[in-house]
């Protein structure tokens, strides 16, 4: 898909100073949005006031840069299931606005995946459906394909990104989007999901470290940085485990 | 600039020859900060005004909520962002996130709202806080406003399920305040919220208060000197840590959740330590207190520790107690019978009600009077009055004061 900046000058990408006709205009905003625009959206917009009036060359309709980033940013509001009139406010700002409208409307990958509220608000959505699927997907973690030992390998590679900083400063694993996940992680798959019905607030993730063994930590736990300080965090934590193997009976 | 932490023990000491009952007052006094330098230096403000327009909003709360909401518009600048969400069974996007570098085309936003269906309380929020986690910026404050007069009954409406959902988002770096307007919101689900939310919490019963409590709250955003501010008690050498007046919700290390910090507005911790004879110059308890500074990467901490003369028993009877803590520790008190009031309210005991706000009444009167103590038992008689003439406003404003005890909860002025 061609994404680039409208208010970038690139080759075929509108300047401040270019005009278009109809066609054009139609082509530059397909290209942007990755969707075909007619010219009866256009019009359609255009009686509604939500696009300025165009300007008139003979007999021929001229369009500039402001009415492109006009109908891009009213198509990507709308794709995102705004009404007309909601987007009416906006299409008024002015052009330098729209852009940044525009620039912040635009999936961004790299944005959004460094965005922890995000994540968790989306996974919030659907956490009704993580719940009922978590069933399934606790009964094939039990399971890993290649083996225990296999899994004892994956937990400690998906371990290895939250070491050194506090959890909570990490993107959280989705609780929702199972399917989506790379199928080489089932250990921390299976337990994003099976705190489905248990507060958000307290989010355990489960990472298995040997056949039966399993860590739990909160999305609060604070690993510390490399070097000594983690090293007696660790040592601490196995004479802990020393201590509660080791009451009686 | 740090906080300071000062500990105000009603008697001054401990007895050395026999088992004592230290009561003490923890006070939190955010670093002071002019008025001036405040408004210079206040971070960029993210926010998202989440507003009921379910059919009860409709007429005269509605229009007020809109003048409310052009106000906030006109009161931020080019540096806030702010978002308006309308909910009623549907959530609407009435304005993203967008910088207020004109408040024009908010206004102008603004103005489409109108009363609807029922109340999708949860999704709206939810809305909005998408808003600001889109424009999520670390050194801004970032905050859910949400303003309901009625009940979730649309979407996720178990109260529990939505403050943990808020709580979550709290610790991604997104507050949320809840402000009840009327007399049908949810007082306990709006208590919850905010609580959860690290925000602050308006019960107002007039529309007409909207725009004082917003611009209240923009005040109070600007003067926030910690966020999720959180303090831990321990008692040592077998000192025993037997009450926390406050009833304040515990965070996951058996700490306890403590509302923001705001410049001029000292936070107070009542609480009861059982201690055996206890020998000179011994730690009592250590108190650790945690906080995220506005814009700050680090979280902040203060640790101090406590140490008090010790006596004879007889000798410590005999201590004068100091004024100031006994009425804050009798408010205290007086907010959990408040609470217990309203248990007993909700099982239809209205005599047992009556008794705990007397009960409440009663550890006021104790006090030596003074304009504080006043106030409260006028509080508390009017509550009373109440009770058999409006259950419901004498219910939702015992919970109000009541959360005064954990939260920032927002007060008119009384010049009026």
């Amino acid at each position: 898909m061609v994404m680039s900046d409208p208010s970038s000058s690139a080759a075929g990408e509108p300047a401040s100073s270019e005009s278009y006709g109809l066609e054009e205009l139609l082509a530059a905003a397909g290209r942007w949005l990755g969707e075909e625009i007619t010219s009866r959206t256009v019009r359609l917009y255009a009686t509604q006031g939500l696009i300025d009036r165009p300007g008139k060359e003979g007999r021929h309709a001229v369009y500039g840069r402001r009415h492109l980033l006009q109908l891009l940013l009213i198509r990507s509001l709308a794709r995102r299931g705004l009404s007309l009139s909601a987007i009416a406010p906006l299409v008024v700002l002015p052009d330098d606005e729209l852009e940044r409208q525009l620039a912040g409307d635009s999936d961004d990958p790299a944005r959004k995946g460094s965005n922890e509220a995000l994540d968790y608000l989306q996974g919030l959505k659907s956490k009704a459906k993580a719940t009922a699927r978590s069933a399934v997907i606790g009964a094939a973690a039990a399971a890993p394909p290649g083996g225990l030992a296999q899994a004892g390998l994956e937990a400690a590679r998906s371990l290895l990104p939250l070491l050194g900083s506090p959890f909570s400063a990490l993107p959280s694993p989705s609780t929702t989007q199972a399917a989506d996940e790379p199928p080489d992680s089932p250990s921390r798959r299976s337990l994003a999901r099976s705190g489905g019905t248990r507060l958000a607030a307290s989010r355990w993730h489960r990472f298995s470290l040997a056949p039966g063994v399993e860590l739990h930590l909160s999305d609060s736990a604070s690993i510390p940085p490399a070097g000594p300080r983690r090293q007696a965090w660790a040592q601490r934590l196995l004479e802990r485990l020393e201590q509660q193997l080791e009451v009686p009976e | 600039m740090q906080p300071t932490l000062r500990f105000r023990p009603l008697r001054p000491a401990v007895a050395a020859d026999a088992a004592s009952t230290l009561d003490l007052l923890i006070t939190i006094s955010p670093p002071p900060l002019p008025e001036e330098a405040i408004r210079r230096a206040r971070p960029p403000l993210n926010l998202a005004l989440v507003i009921d327009r379910s059919g009860s909003m409709g007429g005269r709360k509605l229009s007020y909520a809109r003048k409310a909401a052009r106000f906030l518009a006109g009161e931020l600048t080019a540096r806030d962002r702010l978002a308006i969400v309308a909910f009623d069974d549907e959530v609407t996007l009435v304005m993203p996130s967008t910088p207020v570098r004109d408040p024009q085309p908010f206004l102008a936003a603004i103005d489409t709202i109108h009363s609807g269906g029922s109340t999708a309380l949860f999704d709206g929020w939810r809305a909005g806080a998408t808003q600001v986690a889109e424009h999520l910026d670390p050194l801004a404050l970032n905050r859910v406003l949400l303003l309901s007069d009625g009940q979730a009954n649309q979407g996720l409406t178990d109260q529990q399920e939505i403050a943990a959902s808020v709580a979550g988002l709290t610790a991604r770096g997104i507050s949320t305040s809840a402000f009840g307007l009327g007399n049908g919101f949810d007082e306990d689900l709006m208590g919850a919220m905010a609580t959860a939310g690290d925000g602050s919490l308006a019960f107002i019963e007039s529309p007409a208060q909207l725009a004082d409590l917003y611009a209240s709250e923009l005040q109070g955003l600007a003067s926030t000197a910690g966020k999720r501010v959180s303090i831990g008690l321990r008692a040592k050498q077998g000192a025993e840590l037997v009450d926390v007046l406050n009833d304040l919700d515990a965070t996951e290390f058996g700490n306890f959740r403590l509302p923001n910090l705001r410049t001029g507005q000292e936070l107070n911790v009542g609480v009861r330590i059982q201690l055996p004879a206890w020998k000179p110059n011994q730690e009592i308890l250590s108190v650790r207190l945690a906080w995220d500074a506005p814009g700050g990467e680090e979280r902040q901490k203060l640790i101090q520790t406590l140490t008090l003369p010790v006596m004879a028993a007889a000798d410590l009877a005999g201590l004068d107690s100091d004024p100031v803590v006994n009425e804050q520790l009798a408010m205290l008190r007086a907010n959990r019978e408040r609470r217990r009031a309203i248990e007993q309210l909700d099982r239809g005991d209205i005599e047992a009600a009556d008794s705990s706000l007397q009960a409440a009444s009663a550890l006021m009167s104790a006090m030596p009077s003074s304009p504080f103590t006043s106030r409260e038992l006028r509080l508390l008689q009017e509550k009373r009055d109440l009770l058999r003439q409006d259950r419901n406003l004498s219910r939702k404003r015992l919970s109000r004061e009541s959360l005064r005890s954990k939260s920032i909860v927002w007060e008119q002025d009384e010049d009026k």
